[in-house]
């Protein structure tokens, strides 16, 4: 009791005195305020001083004030995200003026790893690191958007504009073939799939930072081996509240149309090839041109938040809305969001929540209509359909063409079909902090995600698509919903023991992930007026094997992992790290993976040999090993042997009547697991001149065993189905990436920045067979595209195609290799073929200069890629002279002559080089401080996909690089648009 | 301070604790081996190899397309689907009819996997039957589908692989000789026919019957020439008599506005095969089980709205020649569309062109023996498909008299299936006689190619069709079954890549 009551009064007594020593003490003030490079006020920078310790932050005009103890002059160090640390001496009663100059690098400091952060410097592994500044402004849609062309090794890949449809990503190329590719998405901790970033504002992003490397991705073991992209939301910051408005308006433009007959030149060429005369209906009709428009793009967020005492928050609310170019499409999407921070218990204890909730409702463009058997996209019924053929029969009703089967008339389902998904997106976590003692700290995080999504489609008789005519308008319905929990418990531990530093983290992590839904399909309406909204108003009698479904299936996934950061000097840094991951969809045998690594980096700058040298002003050396896995592509109860209804007959007639019908739908495989992929990565950063030059130079090798392959099998034995999943099979890949930049000009008022990023990789199959259930089994020679093939000894996707060498006298196409009969070997080993080259890009580059001068600033993006070939399968379908009577045909088709043809020979076979302008953007931040309410105003046009340069016949070569078994076919996309856009951001005082 | 943090350690550690179960837990489907083993999986067990015999589309006997029946019809001289000037249709059809089709065809790998998936599901149901010591007629019925499997296979392929336990690896077997299969199949099917039930429709509707097995060994006895060098016509003739013990009746036929092409012969290939004459059929309704397109794909557009209310797709027609031989009394003769049509259109009754550039989209005499009935849409109709009827069996009768030097006895045969088609009788019928006979009766249900080849016809020339060389009574062996087992060996003629 004595001792509380000394404590007690102790802490009084010396609060007086702190008190009276400062009343008596004389007072000095320090003024100051901190402003960016273009003299707009930083609110929330950081004020340490160093004789005292004290810190303070900016408030919302930038400006800052210390009391100090009776000194003239205080050192002080000024930080700011994204800002070069200032170091100056400031003098009492005067007000300093401090310009911060943006990190020469383009890099926050502080980098997000996966379950903690590292400094930029201490870095041992192969992270990018982007921070909102440097991401691409302009009509952005998706977060992925933001990145392209932006760091080495990580592409995006955007095949066509259709609102709401996301780009992909690859990160470092293709490590799997049917695990899936698609990286590990972790917004704010929370982790998810790719769908994940559509619930990310994408002005709200703080920060992405891009694990490339295994000795990174590790720390997500069973999860890593794709990369993975951290997501970092805008936080509030301490301060005076702070309002802000952005909005981006575009207009959206198709850039060019493929060169098809007019009505005329049909009429011509029918009558030369011998079309019967009933297949010309007479009309001149451009269908391109009537399914498609320009198309607008609105981007709004209104964003607000304050800090004090221990508490902060930041709220937005983000719309975004868009009319696809496209009839019918549009998409729509608002997301709000809050994240709050307290402390608490004497500042040890930082709770911080975060709730976010996203609606999205889209109307997609059909897919699965049409009667061309290579696409089934609405738009590309446009470049089928005759132009001969009129939109309309004279009664007003739609014009069909009985004589061709499954006629469609593009425009009638452009126009009345009802395909609408509506997603609801809701996510909220918590996470707790506390500093224990002396560097030790726990943590405990949860979140919980869910997702509903409900799809409605609905094709009235009018679309003039056989199955809705046959049945009187055909409905269905989806309610898919996805439930993802998350909680993880960490312990870490900091601590300086002379020049050697630690940081250990250890982490327990607990995720459940739950799907489940249903699916109801009607046909035979009365009318059309309540479309899918009444399935029940459809007819019974017209009700067919799985017209109704439902499922629920989840996946568990419990983690044991650490890591720990050693330092030494700030010369020498070690990483290693270690994850244990159990998952419910590995078999039996295999229900725990272990995934290592081990990575270091050599500062070299910090040497006492490097002191006396003026060009290096930074040096570091990383290398790093890792082991990761993937179980993305695993399907969840994929072990284990299932019945369920017959795929090819759900009902039969059996004992007299009708029955349902049960068999095998899955091959036992307790072996399955996760693909495994080990890679070694060596890297280089540098800074020249006193960092006027930066880059950073890496080189890495990987390789994925136990590749997961859906394997054809013979339902014989052991298979009670003629596919299994399981892992055999190795892929190799190799790369380089050199990231470069250059401040050509680095002044007060104008500043020219030249940077860009290059990537190499190569890709090889070097395994493609393995014993499964103690059967040999071997996919070489799968197919993996139009005459592309897994073979092993090369890439994914290598053509192997025929030499094409004219055209005979009856139309028919010619090629190398062929009997004198006409007859040729069409296997995939036949040796007639020969390799043409691989569907996946061998390299991908960009060029992303930048300049400033006072308030004025510019940026661009060019990128493009290259080393591949594309197969124009558009090109040949709509070139195939027999094909006139029933479709239209390219302008080119006439001069080949050619009518039919038995291969795909590699006269569609085409470079897939190209170059794009991506991104032209002119900001300018107009002078406010004689505006009372305004604290900043910047207006900005960007222009996107500008230009696109390459030698591609088709609209554009950028078409699937996924890595699947599609990747490197045209077969006629969603346009793919230009943009100009005109953008707002303005901050209230 | 401590003690927070040994509490904070326990609390991590007792969490950590909770959750570290990884199990699977199946929620919509059925474990296989809560299912399997239970009498109603032994018996979904025999529905499974009944289903796989209407199949649906790339995996059936008859009904949809791309499978058994496409291929030993449309290599026959009985009916072909020509490329049209318009750009329709793929060039398969037509290939295989002038035997120019690729050695890898979609059809013919089609017809091996239907076949060898037919007969794994006869396999594991014989085994899961077995086990559950089911009723013997039920194990008898698996066996005998198994054998009739087979039978087609040999039919088709020649020397194949063959097993009958499950647990074999095929991919390491090698083939067995065609006679050798054959001999299985006699043996198996002498065992077990008399274990079948006597029963004719109801419940067994679409299943086999113990008549229906005595049909398969009649048809394997009648073809035992061309699969083994050997004939057994004296076998062949008492195996159809056993059929013909079953009490089966040729089903009337007389001129019936009601009925389908206006005679009530055309019920036999209506929405359900009578029981009189049917042996064995498929149960078939649209969309719901399988469909029969058989009428839907020969009519062209306009004809099809017309007829049976949907858009023909403008496919199947007749060759002319073949046309021609029937006599104009033949009722049989009404299946066939020539001239001025519903929708008002006009069939013309030859085609100019097969392949290139193809024929005029109204070119070719057209066919409605299978006349679409409800449910039916634009994938096809609810027609029952007739594996084997009595009429077959009467033609059986009379082909292994004549072959046994007795045309006398065959005369009564032939006699019945000629006086229902409206026809005089024929007093010591030919060989050809029957042969015709055969064509003009059985024509679109697949018994052609095996008829053309069993009475020397396959390989002559016809119509726009070139003379045909020996290899060819044999359809090559798919060539990613090749790639697979590579202890296989390509039939004699074809490439072996």
């Amino acid at each position: 009791m004595k001792k509380v009551y000394l404590f007690k009064y102790g802490l009084t007594v010396l609060f007086l005195i702190c008190a009276f020593s400062s009343a008596f003490a004389q007072k000095s003030v320090f003024k100051g305020k901190v402003v960016d490079e273009l003299n707009q006020p930083l609110p929330g920078a950081t004020i340490h001083v160093k004789e005292t310790d004290q810190s303070t932050v900016t408030d919302a005009n930038g400006v800052f004030s210390l009391v100090g103890n009776n000194q003239s002059v205080l050192t002080v160090q000024v930080t700011f995200i994204g800002y070069d640390v200032a170091n100056l001496v400031i003098k009492a009663n005067e007000t300093a003026a401090i310009k911060l100059v943006p990190n020469s690098k383009s890099l926050t400091e502080v980098v997000v790893v996966g379950y903690g952060t590292v400094k930029k410097t201490d870095l041992t592994g192969s992270v990018a690191n982007l921070g909102a500044k440097d991401l691409n402004p302009g009509s952005v849609t998706n977060p992925l958007q933001q990145i392209a062309g932006k760091a080495a090794g990580v592409n995006i890949n955007e095949v066509g504009s259709e609102p709401g449809v996301a780009p992909s990503i690859r990160i470092r190329g293709i490590t799997s073939l049917s695990g899936g590719n698609d990286p590990l998405v972790v917004v704010d901790g929370v982790q998810g799939n790719m769908e994940f970033l559509n619930q990310v504002p994408p002005s709200e992003i703080a920060s992405i930072d891009i694990l490339k490397d295994a000795s990174a991705t590790a720390i997500y073991g069973s999860r890593g081996a794709t990369g993975v992209i951290i997501i970092t939301t805008k936080k509030g910051a301490a301060g005076k509240a702070t309002v802000e408005y952005n909005e981006n308006t575009s207009l959206d433009v198709i850039p060019k149309q493929l060169q098809e007959l007019t009505a005329s030149q049909w009429t011509k060429q029918a009558e030369l090839q011998g079309v019967d005369v009933s297949a010309n209906h007479g009309s001149n009709t451009d269908w391109y041109n009537l399914l498609t428009r320009n198309g607008v793009t609105q981007n709004h967020t209104l964003a607000f938040g304050s800090g004090s005492n221990g508490f902060n928050y930041r709220a937005s609310v983000s719309a975004i809305n868009q009319t696809g170019v496209v009839l019918g499409s549009n998409y729509k999407k608002y997301i709000a969001r809050i994240v709050a921070t307290q402390k608490a218990l004497d500042d040890k204890l930082t709770l911080t929540m975060n709730v976010n909730t996203g609606v999205n409702d889209a109307n997609y463009s059909p897919i699965g209509v049409g009667n061309a058997a290579f696409t089934s996209n609405t738009i590309s019924q446009a470049y089928i359909a005759r132009p001969t053929d009129p939109v309309y029969n004279t009664d007003g009703t739609y014009f069909t063409d009985p004589n061709v089967f499954h006629y469609t008339n593009p425009y009638a389902i452009a126009k009345t079909v009802s395909n609408v998904v509506n997603q609801d997106e809701l996510f909220g976590s918590l996470r707790a902090d506390l500093d224990i003692y002396k560097g030790l700290s726990a943590g405990w995080f949860g979140s919980w995600r869910k997702v509903n999504q409900n799809t409605g489609y609905y094709a009235p008789v009018a679309s003039t698509i056989t199955d809705a005519v046959t049945y009187n308008g055909q409905a269905h319905i989806n309610n898919d919903h996805t439930d993802e929990k998350l909680m993880d418990i960490n312990l870490s531990y900091k601590r300086d023991f002379g020049l050697s530093h630690i940081d250990a983290t250890a982490v327990y992590e607990y995720q459940i992930q739950t799907y489940f839904g249903s699916y109801s399909a009607a046909r035979g309406f009365a009318n059309d007026i309540a479309t899918y909204n009444g399935l029940q108003l459809g007819t019974l009698a017209s009700a067919q094997n799985g017209d109704v479904s439902s499922y629920k299936n989840d996946r568990k996934l419990v983690s044991y992992l650490g890591r720990v950061n050693y330092s030494y000097n700030n010369r020498y840094y070690l990483t290693a790290s270690f994850r244990a991951d159990g998952s419910s969809v590995f078999g039996a045998n295999h229900h725990f993976g272990y995934f290592p690594s081990a990575s270091a980096a050599w500062r070299i700058d910090q040497e006492s040999f490097m002191a006396n040298q003026k060009v290096f002003s930074m040096l570091k050396l990383r290398g790093g090993y890792g082991v990761t896995g993937n179980q993305q592509g695993l399907p969840v109860q994929g072990s284990i042997s299932l019945y369920g209804l017959s795929t090819n007959n759900p009902t039969t007639y059996f004992g007299g009547q009708q029955i349902s019908l049960y068999d095998y739908i899955q091959n036992a495989n307790p072996d399955l697991r996760w693909e495994s992929r080990s890679e070694t990565n060596l890297g280089l950063d540098f800074g020249l001149f006193n960092d006027r030059l930066t880059g950073t130079v890496e080189a890495y090798t990987s390789k994925t065993t136990n590749l997961l392959y859906n394997y054809n099998v013979n339902i014989s034995g052991p298979f009670k189905v003629n596919h299994i999943f399981a892992n055999a099979g190795t892929l190799q890949n190799k790369g380089l990436e050199a990231s470069l930049s250059y401040a050509v000009i680095k002044t007060k008022d104008v500043s020219l920045t030249l940077a860009g990023n290059g990537s190499l990789m190569q890709n090889k199959v070097l395994k493609l067979s393995g014993v499964i259930d103690g059967i040999q089994q071997s996919t070489n020679y799968q197919p993996w595209g139009t005459n592309a093939w897994l073979v092993e000894g090369q890439p994914i996707g290598t053509y192997l195609i025929y030499k094409h060498t004219g055209v005979n006298s009856n139309g028919v196409e010619t090629f190398a290799g062929q009997n004198a009969d006409g007859s040729f070997d069409a296997t995939a080993q036949s040796k007639i073929r020969y390799n043409a080259g691989q569907s996946l890009p061998k390299y991908n580059y960009a060029f992303t200069p930048s300049f400033t001068y006072k308030n004025f600033d510019a940026s661009m993006v060019w990128r493009g890629a290259g080393g591949n070939k594309v197969f124009n399968g558009l090109r040949s379908k709509l070139s195939m002279l027999e094909n006139l009577g029933k479709q239209n045909l390219l302008q080119s088709a006439i001069a080949t002559g050619i009518h039919s043809s038995a291969v795909q020979s590699d006269e569609w076979l085409e470079s897939g080089n190209y170059l794009r302008f991506q991104n032209l953007s002119l900001g300018y931040r107009i002078n406010v401080t004689n505006i009372k309410f305004i604290s900043a105003l910047r207006v900005s046009l960007t222009g996107q996909n500008l230009a696109l340069i390459t030698k591609y016949k088709g609209l554009d070569p950028e078409v699937d690089a996924s890595g699947g078994s599609s990747s490197g076919g045209d077969y006629g996309i969603y346009p793919r648009t230009r943009t100009f856009s005109a953008g707002l951001n303005v901050i209230l005082k | 301070m401590k003690k927070l943090l040994i509490f904070s350690v326990f609390i991590v550690g007792l969490a950590a604790q909770s959750c570290t179960k990884v199990n699977e837990t199946v929620y919509d489907k059925y474990p296989a081996a809560a299912f399997a083993a239970t009498p109603k999986g032994a018996d979904n067990a025999l529905a499974i190899v009944v289903a796989k015999i209407t199949g649906t589309w790339g995996s059936n006997y008859a009904g949809r397309d791309n499978c058994w029946y496409d291929l030993n019809s449309f290599s026959s001289d009985e009916q072909v689907i020509p490329h049209r000037n318009t750009g329709d249709w793929q060039l398969d059809f037509a290939q295989l009819y002038t035997r120019t089709a690729p050695t890898s065809l979609g059809i013919t790998n089609n017809t091996w996997n239907w076949l060898y998936g037919a007969i794994y599901s006869a396999n594991d149901a014989v085994a899961q039957l077995t086990a559950a010591k089911a009723d013997p007629s039920k194990i008898a019925e698996a066996k005998v589908m198994r054998d009739w499997f087979y039978y087609l296979l040999i039919d088709d392929f020649g020397d194949v692989p063959f097993y009958t336990d499950n647990n074999t690896d095929p991919n390491t077997i090698q083939q067995t000789k065609r006679a050798d299969i054959y001999n299985f199949i006699v043996t198996e099917l002498k065992a077990n026919v008399d274990l079948l039930s006597e029963t004719k429709g109801g419940v067994y509707y679409g299943r086999f019957n113990k008549w229906a097995g005595y049909m398969v060994l009649a048809k394997v006895y009648l073809n035992a020439e061309v699969y083994t060098g050997t004939p057994h016509w004296a076998e062949a003739l008492a195996a159809a008599t056993k059929v013909a013990s079953g009490g089966f009746t040729l089903h009337p036929a007389t001129a019936n506005t009601a009925s389908p092409n206006g005679n009530t012969y055309y019920e036999l290939f209506g929405n359900t095969c009578p029981d009189d004459e049917t042996i064995l059929a498929e149960y078939i309704t649209e969309n719901i089980i399988s469909g029969n397109i058989y009428t839907i794909r020969s009519l062209n557009s306009a004809n099809g709205t017309a007829l049976i209310g949907f858009n023909g797709w403008n496919g199947t027609v007749i060759p002319s020649e073949y046309y021609d031989k029937f006599d104009d009394k033949d009722i049989r003769k009404k299946q066939f569309l020539v001239g001025p049509q519903a929708g008002n259109i006009t069939y013309t009754k030859d085609i100019s062109s097969l392949i290139d550039p193809g024929a005029g989209p109204n070119e070719g005499i057209r066919n409605t023996k299978f006349l679409t009935v409800a449910p039916n849409d634009a994938s096809g109709g609810s027609n029952d498909f007739p594996i084997y009827r009595y009429a077959d069996v009467l033609l059986m009768q009379a082909e292994c008299n004549v072959r046994l030097g007795n045309s006398a006895a065959a005369e009564p045969f032939l006699k019945q299936i000629r006086t229902r088609a409206g026809l005089g009788d024929i007093a010591n019928p030919t060989l050809d006689d029957i042969y015709n006979e055969r064509g003009f009766e059985l024509n679109m249900e697949g018994h052609r190619r095996q008829d053309m080849i069993r009475f020397g016809k396959y390989l002559l020339p016809h119509g726009f069709v070139s003379a045909g060389a020996e290899y060819m009574k044999l359809f090559p062996i798919p060539a990613a079954v090749l790639t697979v087992n590579p202890k296989l060996k390509q039939n004699p003629g074809y490439p072996t890549n």
